[in-house]
């Protein structure tokens, strides 16, 4: 697999009211062709700006920072705007979660789609009918023709998912970032909407981030998964090897906060983590989970928290040996 | 005893259209029949749009059934007044951030259910709100607070601070979490456990999150357009579940278990307009074993292994030995 998207140090300050908001603070991540990578977090660490500074759409008066932001050899962080937009929508598609929002509701169907092949591609308006309705048979739709001229309220949430999906992949992107494409989706729905997305990874050899909260649909659907808290990446690796030992102990909450059949009796206590994401205003030192870690000492309020490599190839931010940490997941059944 | 909560037979239907079109009603909730015993957790689940907040509606009687009646504690709630049904019956929101006033403080909030019912003394009141903020695990720091200074997992308690300070007997908690982060969903469901310990309460949980539902619900009931398909034993219902509807709901729960890949639902089509259901079984068109019989007959209710299930599929067991097609799914 060839390493598609490559990012180094990324962070996005937002002006808020009471100073500047670090929302994303120096975040790495690759992302190879047919790969999909997860990133978890709860709201407000800062996944969906991360989503959006790949894209260059991020909100009015946010500053982007990064080392690198490659994306096939191309570097989106001097790239003037024209070509961006060239890019959007061409070589990289972006599934957002409403799609009642997300879709023009004052144009049908067929010409919203259809306006992306004669965006990028100059198409004619019978190609990208042509081709608007491959796309829609491919996603589910049927009748796809008859569908093309109705408009976004006269259909499903799921149907209206499904066309997003479509639109995004209408000039079949090398990259497809998915903003919690399922959140607003019924279970069964849900399912038939990653299924496709897997599907379409494999035909198109198509790169993916997953932008979610779900750790059900990570553990099913995703390769990799990156686990975000305040505006940082604080563990990393392969699904199966995060899922199995989580190391830094705010994915180890996380991980027991969900009940799983089978290993969580019914009516059991659930894990929790006490206390509320913090906001990171201005200059923050030190480890941002220490306020709600029940394994906090000094050291952690001191310094800023490296990045260490995991013995399983991925990497976490924590003071705390690998060893130890891994121990207390053995120690506790890794649910509570 | 008569059951703490009982439905039997209740329809809901909404009249739709008029200014151009016919006048048509839609079927939100369409012959429901149930009990819900003292000490349990009656967990209904179900797509959008399959009727499940309407059912919960007329459970705390926001809604007046069209047809049928629902009985508390053997009495009809339609001739019970609205104070002396608040008294037993309580409602928790999905949103706790448009279901709290949010020009009332806290401790107002909370003390509001008093004021209106009139219990105790001034003095008493806020003693009890001290004792609930406690219970909930909301710091007193907060009593003089507002809504927006609180975060949702701090205003989800205090909306069931709010439903529990006049001790009611049945908690109707529609989709209580679904608006919270992960991390905070957990604490609200701990707390949800507790308090049913604390109080002697019933809950009636209705979620999206089928594995909220496992973990507290001691029963379960499936709905599909307005109807109940399945009913039971949650332990029972999430082991083997019967209905062809049950099966495919559940087996698209994505249990975080990684390497078991994403489940195929085998479900065709997509969820039936409720103003124009298909004749017979409404599951008919997307059921993946329907028999001919489905398309002109609506199943009933029946008993099997202690749960009731309504499908065509199960008619013949009761008289022929051979059980079949049970072990599909």
């Amino acid at each position: 697999m060839s390493t598609l998207l490559t990012i180094e140090d990324l962070s996005v300050d937002l002006p808020v009211p009471a100073g500047v908001l670090r929302a994303v603070r120096g975040i790495s991540i690759e992302v190879s062709r047919g790969e999909m990578l997860a990133i978890v977090g709860e709201s407000g660490c800062g996944k969906s700006l991360t989503s959006l500074a790949i894209m260059g759409l991020l909100p009015k008066g946010a500053t982007r920072l990064a080392a690198k932001l490659d994306f096939a050899g191309i570097d989106l962080a001097v790239i003037p705007d024209r070509k961006m937009a060239d890019i959007r929508g061409e070589r990289i598609g972006m599934i957002f979660q409403e799609p009642m929002t997300a879709l023009n509701p004052c144009f049908t169907v067929g010409s919203q789609l259809e306006e992306v092949l004669v965006r990028h591609r100059g198409a004619s308006r019978k190609q990208a009918r042509d081709r608007a309705i491959e796309l829609l048979e491919i996603v589910g739709i049927t009748p796809a023709a008859q569908r093309l001229s109705q408009f976004p309220h006269q259909l499903s949430g799921g149907l209206r998912q499904r066309v997003m999906i479509a639109m995004a992949l209408m000039c079949e992107p090398e990259l497809l970032i998915c903003d919690e494409p399922t959140t607003a989706l019924d279970v069964t729905v849900q399912s038939e909407i990653l299924s496709l997305i897997n599907r379409l990874r494999r035909d198109l050899n198509m790169a993916v981030i997953l932008i979610t909260h779900d750790l059900g649909v990570v553990a099913r659907a995703a390769d990799r998964l990156a686990v975000m808290y305040a505006g940082q990446i604080v563990e990393s690796g392969t699904v199966r090897d995060v899922f199995a030992t989580p190391l830094h102990p705010y994915t180890q909450g996380l991980l027991a906060c969900i009940p799983v059949p089978g290993r969580t009796a019914p009516g059991e206590r659930l894990g929790s983590i006490p206390g509320v994401v913090p906001s990171i205003i201005g200059e923050a030192r030190g480890c941002s989970f220490r306020n709600r870690c029940s394994l906090a000492f000094p050291a952690c309020g001191e310094a800023d928290i490296p990045s260490m490599p995991a013995s399983h190839g991925g990497d976490f931010r924590c003071l705390l040996d690998e060893r130890d940490l891994a121990h207390r997941v053995a120690a506790v059944g890794g649910s509570h | 005893m008569a059951p703490l909560l009982e439905a039997s037979d209740v329809h809901v239907s909404y009249p739709v259209g008029g200014m151009f079109s016919g006048r048509r009603a839609v079927k939100a909730v369409n012959g429901v029949s149930l009990q819900i015993e003292r000490g349990s957790v009656l967990g209904i689940v179900g797509e959008s749009g399959c009727g499940k907040s309407t059912l919960s509606r007329l459970l705390i009687g926001l809604e007046q059934p069209t047809s049928g009646s629902v009985w508390v504690d053997g009495a009809p709630i339609a001739q019970m007044t609205r104070l002396a049904r608040a008294r037993r019956i309580q409602p928790v929101f999905q949103d706790p951030y448009s279901s709290l006033n949010p020009r009332r403080s806290i401790e107002a909030t909370i003390r509001q259910p008093l004021d209106v019912h009139g219990i105790g003394t001034s003095r008493e009141r806020i003693a009890a709100v001290r004792e609930m903020m406690d219970l909930v695990g909301l710091a007193q720091r907060h009593a003089n607070s507002y809504p927006s200074q609180l975060s949702g997992g701090q205003r989800q308690r205090v909306a069931i601070a709010r439903a529990l300070v006049i001790r009611p007997e049945l908690l109707v908690c529609d989709e209580p979490t679904s608006a919270l982060d992960v991390s905070v969903q957990s604490q609200i469901l701990n707390l949800l456990q507790d308090l049913r310990a604390e109080f002697n309460l019933t809950y009636v949980l209705i979620s999206h999150d089928l594995a909220i539902v496992e973990h507290i619900a001691t029963r379960v009931a499936v709905m599909y357009t307005g109807k109940i398909v399945e009913e039971g034993e949650t332990s029972a219902v999430f082991s083997n579940p019967l209905h062809p509807y049950s099966r495919a709901l559940l087996s698209a729960v994505l249990t975080p278990e990684p390497g078991l890949g994403i489940p195929e639902t085998r479900l065709r089509g997509s969820f039936p307009n409720p103003m124009d259901l298909p004749p017979g079984c409404t599951f008919h068109p997307r059921c993946p074993e329907s028999m001919p019989i489905c398309m002109e007959n609506a199943p009933c209710l029946q008993n099997i292994d202690g749960k009731s299930v309504s499908c065509h599929l199960y008619a013949e067991q009761r008289s022929s030995v051979e059980s079949p097609r049970k072990q599909l799914g």
